[in-house]
């Protein structure tokens, strides 16, 4: 009897979960962070406030609908010959709507070969991740991709 | 009456066919690359240590089983197996248990982490052999596998629900909260021969037994304890039914 | 016991002048400082990698600053051109200072 009234409990509770929609699951206004820091600001420290082309040399790949905000891959290769006197010096990735947008700032050199840089981020809600590219000629460019996050399934 | 409408509850939660949330083949191509870097080798890395320390090598193990070394892999690819030492269906962990209590050391407990990564490693040593569990190997398997399909079919708990009502052929395929409800024998799950997996959602290694408590406690069925009769015999029933699958540990999962 | 990690190349085989990845994978639970302790209710402070260096032969050719947005058990991939037999080594540290090495041979097919 004990036991049934338990299970009971739970059920309540756990049929009221899986109908709430999942954006609940996430508040609204993110909570801020010891390193809170919004994209404009991490965009203008890295170029000192000069202006940012979109270029489809950098190739940004991340799903377009993310199974689990926990775990989003994403990878960004440039197409660079990757000498020294042209090279891509930074990858910055940047999940623009987290509490601090920056997820890495990746130096590379030419002993890379490739440009390229690929890992994964937690998302706290659906936005655009963004790459933020340095080349060695000082220019700055960028790609963006949507992401939206869900969450659901079974347990 | 009261089940009924409860399980038609949950048909109000799943949408069928082209939903909006359903995934793109790039995004599973993207998911798939994943398994390339699954952080759950560093488990099968260190599982292997633990190994190495509680069990000694693979023909320790090979002895405690009563088999040959160079027989091990094939062997382990047939578990859950009627284990006649320890008098039961026995999953590979319980194995590990009995050969650490041979050996006079204390059995690491079934739900530890240093339980799942050994297990995960010696489930590896398995690793592009099919699945090959024999139901009809004796009247233990047969009995188990009997229990299982009982357990798997059941209707329990406060919704009402079975394992068959979310994994039976009728709703695979359908969405509950985004997720595709998988075929647990399909090609693209073989579910048993990919657990021990990394779970995104947990980060971490887990044990298909532990991913069926995950299914109980969502579902509001009273979670079944690992290793019992009745948790083993699911093991049974649902790794028969991915039997021919090649193994590939460690799997990697929503 | 010092953090798990694993550095992987790819492919297996490979000549001088290809181009491979190199990647490493961390246990590490890369805490945000905005979750809370289930059981006791209270922040769990921020923890996570901020500081990766890969060299080969002793000289670093990559070195990447980490943020708490990355997942949990992390891993990082990179690309490496292949000049010559040698070792990678990757050295990380995170935010409570635990510095940690890992590497792996470079050894290039004729
Ligand atoms: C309410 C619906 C529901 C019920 C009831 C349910 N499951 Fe599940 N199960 C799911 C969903 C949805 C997933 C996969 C989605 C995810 O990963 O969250 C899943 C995943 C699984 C998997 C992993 C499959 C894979 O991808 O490898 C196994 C194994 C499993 N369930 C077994 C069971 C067993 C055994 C039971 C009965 C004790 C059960 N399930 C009951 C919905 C259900």
């Amino acid at each position: 009897m004990q036991r049934r009234s338990f299970l009971k409990g739970i059920m309540m509770t756990g049929a009221a979960a899986a109908v709430v929609s999942p954006s609940l699951a996430f508040s609204a206004e993110a909570p801020k962070g010891p390193n809170a820091m919004d994209l404009d600001t991490a965009i203008k420290a890295i170029t000192g406030g000069k202006s940012v082309s979109a270029s489809d040399k950098v190739q940004l790949k991340a799903p377009e609908i993310a199974e689990n905000g926990a775990v989003v891959p994403v990878s960004v290769t440039v197409d660079s010959p990757m000498s020294a006197e042209d090279h891509v010096k930074a990858i910055h990735i940047f999940a623009t709507k987290n509490s601090n947008v920056r997820c890495a700032d990746v130096m590379l050199t030419p002993a890379n070969g490739t440009a390229s840089f690929s890992t994964r981020v937690k998302l706290g809600s659906s936005q655009d991740v963004m790459a933020l590219v340095v080349t060695s000629k000082g220019e700055f460019l960028s790609a963006a991709q949507n992401v939206k996050v869900t969450i659901g399934g079974c347990g | 009456m009261k089940k009924i409408i409860l399980a038609s509850a949950l048909l109000g939660v799943l949408a069928f066919g082209g939903d909006q949330f359903a995934m793109s083949d790039a995004d599973r191509a993207m998911y798939e690359e994943m398994l390339e870097h699954n952080p759950a080798d560093m488990d099968i890395a260190w599982g292997g240590e633990l190994f190495e320390a509680n069990i000694g090598s693979e023909e320790a193990l090979a002895k405690f089983l009563g088999v040959k070394a160079e027989e091990l892999a094939v062997y382990l690819s047939g578990f859950p197996r009627y284990i006649e030492k320890l008098g039961m269906v026995a999953s590979q962990e319980q194995v590990l248990q009995g050969a650490m209590a041979e050996a006079g050391k204390k059995p690491l407990a079934l739900k530890s982490k240093e339980m799942a990564a050994m297990g995960a490693y010696v489930k590896s040593l398995s690793n592009g052999l099919p699945v090959s569990i024999d139901i009809n190997a004796n009247e233990h398997m047969k009995k188990a596998y009997a229990l299982g399909d009982v357990v798997f079919n059941q209707q329990r708990g406060g919704r009402g629900l079975s394992c068959m009502s979310c994994h039976a052929p009728a709703v695979i395929g359908s969405i509950l909260r985004t997720q595709p409800l998988p075929d647990l024998g399909s090609e693209a799950n073989k579910a048993a021969a990919t657990w021990p997996a990394y779970r995104m959602t947990k980060s971490n290694l887990t044990t298909l037994q532990k991913r069926f408590q995950g299914c109980m406690e969502n579902a509001l069925l009273a979670v079944i304890p690992m290793g019992s009769p009745e948790m083993n015999a699911l093991e049974v029933y649902v790794t028969h039914v991915a039997k021919g699958k090649e193994i590939a540990i460690p799997g990697l999962k929503r | 016991m010092a953090t798990k990690s694993l550095v992987k190349i790819k492919p297996k085989t490979y000549k001088v002048g290809d181009v491979v990845e190199v990647s490493l994978m961390v246990m590490h639970p890369m805490e945000t400082g905005l979750r809370k302790d289930k059981e006791s209710g209270k922040l769990i402070p921020a923890h996570y990698i901020n500081d990766v260096k890969f060299s080969f032969n002793g000289t670093p050719f990559t070195t990447i600053k980490s943020w708490e947005s990355l997942s949990t058990n992390p891993v990082y991939t990179i690309s490496y051109k292949v000049s010559e037999a040698g070792e990678i080594k990757v050295a990380f540290t995170d935010t409570k200072g635990e510095a940690n090495e890992n590497g792996t041979k470079i050894t290039p097919k004729a």
